[in-house]
């Protein structure tokens, strides 16, 4: 504590210890820091954002899956698919790494291969969802009337429904198949059940903005309606759109897996995560690893977008920390 | 209060329709015959007119609809076209399995969430905080068919057998015929791994979010006056505190039965349990039109009396929340 012997200008010091403050500095180092414009909200959230952890271990989980899917071809060992009857059920070695299942197919290539399934219906679902639901939530929300009323009451009728009901029924009538065409049914399925959650969230945020005076001084200069809802409305509910994307991509990923442990996923010979824990779950008495790598595989991922998707919350609105 | 519930009630009229309308119209979009299946060997052209007459698949899928609705509201829910028995007395023997299920796992996940969502939000950015957010980011991480999956691997087959991997014993007086296992004992070690794998997720979610809104609520000027009056740290807590930050919880874990319905599929299809999660997936993998409405009809049933429940339940939470 700052005693009376201490030097004059100590004497500022709070009696209360605390951290360094502007107050415990000296009067004239305060006047010598220069007025710094402030920083944009992008820039601040890109700075909180990067002195987050969780969100920084989120994005390193992240960029490693792309890296994996991307780079499938180089970095898996063998082929997902080729079967080999000489080496069915080999336990984990030099050879295989992560083992090989009931055909003899070598795991390691197989979990490689199969991160582009969960990624890619993962990512491109929401997408789609968002592309759909974010204009259909625009629109509903800034004309309001008839309108409004018809697109709401279309999307309340999906969310009336218990979701995996809905996406199950859906895939059932896409009838699953293998290859592209089959992830696409996928990705169509979890989309069309994530549509309202967009229109949702979308319409509520621009149900506030339309009344602030920059959209009515807009209006009163002549801005064509087009331009008012992409250049100024759309702009200011972007945050929880991300967020909401982000922690998305998670359950999309879950809700694949799900499905593909229903057998309603991407069908064989197509290697995919869940399918590949439905198909080994009969052995796993006697070969535990064949579901549990598969499984931590899923968990991992979902696990990096939630983090990443949590980080960027707190970044892009502090006041929900 | 009472007329609220009455409208409420007659509300869930129109949304059962709706919904067992469009899943109606959507089965019948899905290609594949279930006559076909049903027939198997014995199909012929003969054969098949007969067996559509009979199901009425002969007519518009509209007038089909009509017909099942009027068999409905005589209290026939129409008979499975693959095994032939009434889907009603079908529902009727696996809803307790899955009700069962469903008030287990979340039993469990309100017992694991409300201590550590007090823990954290009163410690925060302690040890015990960070142990509970921790746990809760993995538990929201992790899809329930796997954790399934780990707690067989420990409790069937490490710990050899001590729990059942599969199959069910049933509660005494739900026994469907003479000769199923009734035991207390044996129900209980049956239902208690599905009921965890489904309760984790839905703990960590409940956690996440009650830890948010304690925190909201313990720094509002109320609580200040609560502890300031001299009330004790638990009165503050459990009659002030954690009534009002149950409110959005409520909500969430109402949102929540859509994926729970969807978990409980998953979860009696891992641990082969005769509920109503696998009725409904074999049906609609078999194209079983009849069993799929019944399935359709107890869902849209049980999601909007559950919200009904949901929305009664905020008058016992906050009595300034008041329906007329």
């Amino acid at each position: 504590m700052a005693g009376a012997g201490g030097p004059v200008r100590m004497k500022q010091r709070p009696i209360s210890g605390g951290s360094l403050s502007a107050v415990e500095l000296p009067v004239g180092a305060v006047r010598a820091v220069p007025l710094a414009r402030p920083a944009s909200p992008l820039t601040e959230a890109l700075r909180r954002l990067r002195r987050s952890a969780t969100a920084l271990v989120g994005l390193g989980i992240v960029a490693a899956l792309i890296g994996v899917a991307t780079f499938a071809d180089v970095l898996a060992p063998r082929s997902p698919t080729a079967s080999d009857q000489a080496h069915t059920f080999a336990r984990p070695s030099w050879d295989y790494p992560l083992g090989t299942d009931q055909l003899g197919r070598d795991m390691l290539s197989r979990l490689i291969h199969g991160s582009r399934i969960s990624l890619a219906v993962g990512v491109s679902s929401v997408l789609l969802a968002l592309f759909v639901g974010v204009p259909l939530g625009l629109v509903a929300g800034y004309s309001g009337g008839r309108v409004d009323t018809t697109v709401m009451r279309l999307m309340d009728l999906i969310l009336a429904f218990p979701i995996y009901l809905l996406a199950i029924i859906l895939m059932v009538i896409f009838t699953p198949t293998a290859g592209l065409i089959g992830t696409m049914k996928v990705t169509g399925a979890i989309a069309i059940v994530r549509i309202p959650i967009y229109a949702r969230l979308v319409r509520g945020s621009v149900l506030s903005i339309k009344e602030k005076e920059y959209i009515e001084a807009c209006r009163a200069l002549g801005v064509r309606t087009p331009s008012i809802l992409l250049g100024h409305i759309l702009p200011n509910c972007l945050a929880p759109i991300i967020v909401t994307t982000t922690l998305g991509i998670a359950t999309s990923i879950i809700v694949e897996a799900t499905l593909s442990f229903l057998g309603l996923g991407t069908q064989p010979p197509t290697p995919s995560w869940g399918w590949d824990l439905k198909a080994n779950v009969a052995f796993i008495q006697t070969y535990p690893w064949l579901s549990l790598f598969p499984g931590l595989a899923i968990f991992v991922t979902v696990l990096g977008f939630n983090l990443f998707g949590d980080g960027l919350r707190d970044a892009l609105d502090p006041r929900l920390k | 209060m009472r007329t609220y519930i009455l409208r409420r009630l007659l509300q869930i009229v129109p949304t059962v329709l709706m919904i067992t309308l469009v899943v109606f119209v959507m089965m019948r979009s899905v290609p594949g015959d279930p006559v076909v299946v049903l027939l198997g060997d014995a199909y012929t052209e003969e054969n098949a007119v007969k067996v559509r007459e009979e199901y009425a698949l002969d007519k518009p899928v509209l007038v089909q609809y009509g017909i099942w609705l009027g068999k409905l509201v005589r209290g026939d829910w129409g008979a499975s076209i693959l095994s032939g028995r009434p889907v009603l007395s079908d529902v009727l023997v696996r809803l307790p399995v899955t009700l069962e299920l469903i008030v287990l796992s979340m039993g469990i996940a309100l017992l694991i969430a409300v201590p550590a969502a007090i823990i954290g939000a009163l410690r925060q950015n302690t040890w015990a905080d960070y142990t509970a957010t921790t746990a809760a980011m993995i538990g929201v991480s992790i899809p329930e068919f796997f954790v399934g999956i780990l707690l067989l691997l420990v409790f069937s087959f490490s710990l050899h057998g001590f729990l059942p991997s599969s199959g069910w014993m049933y509660l005494p007086g739900t026994c469907p015929s003479m000769v199923c296992g009734v035991s207390v004992w044996g129900n209980l070690q049956h239902v208690l791994m599905p009921a965890v794998a489904l309760g984790v997720g839905r703990a960590a979610i409940l956690t996440r979010l009650l830890r948010a809104s304690m925190l909201e609520v313990i720094r509002s000027e109320y609580v200040t006056t609560a502890r300031a009056k001299g009330l004790s740290e638990r009165p503050v807590v459990f009659k002030h505190a954690l009534k009002n930050a149950l409110i959005p919880t409520v909500t969430v874990m109402g949102l929540q039965v859509g994926f729970l319905i969807g978990g409980a599929i998953v979860v009696e299809t891992l641990f082969a349990m005769p509920g109503l999660g696998t009725f409904g997936i074999d049906a609609i993998i078999a194209r079983d039109y009849q069993q799929v409405q019944g399935f359709a009809l107890i869902t849209a049933l049980a999601f909007v009396v559950i919200n009904l429940i949901v929305d009664l339940t905020y008058t016992f939470l906050d009595p300034r929340i008041r329906y007329a």
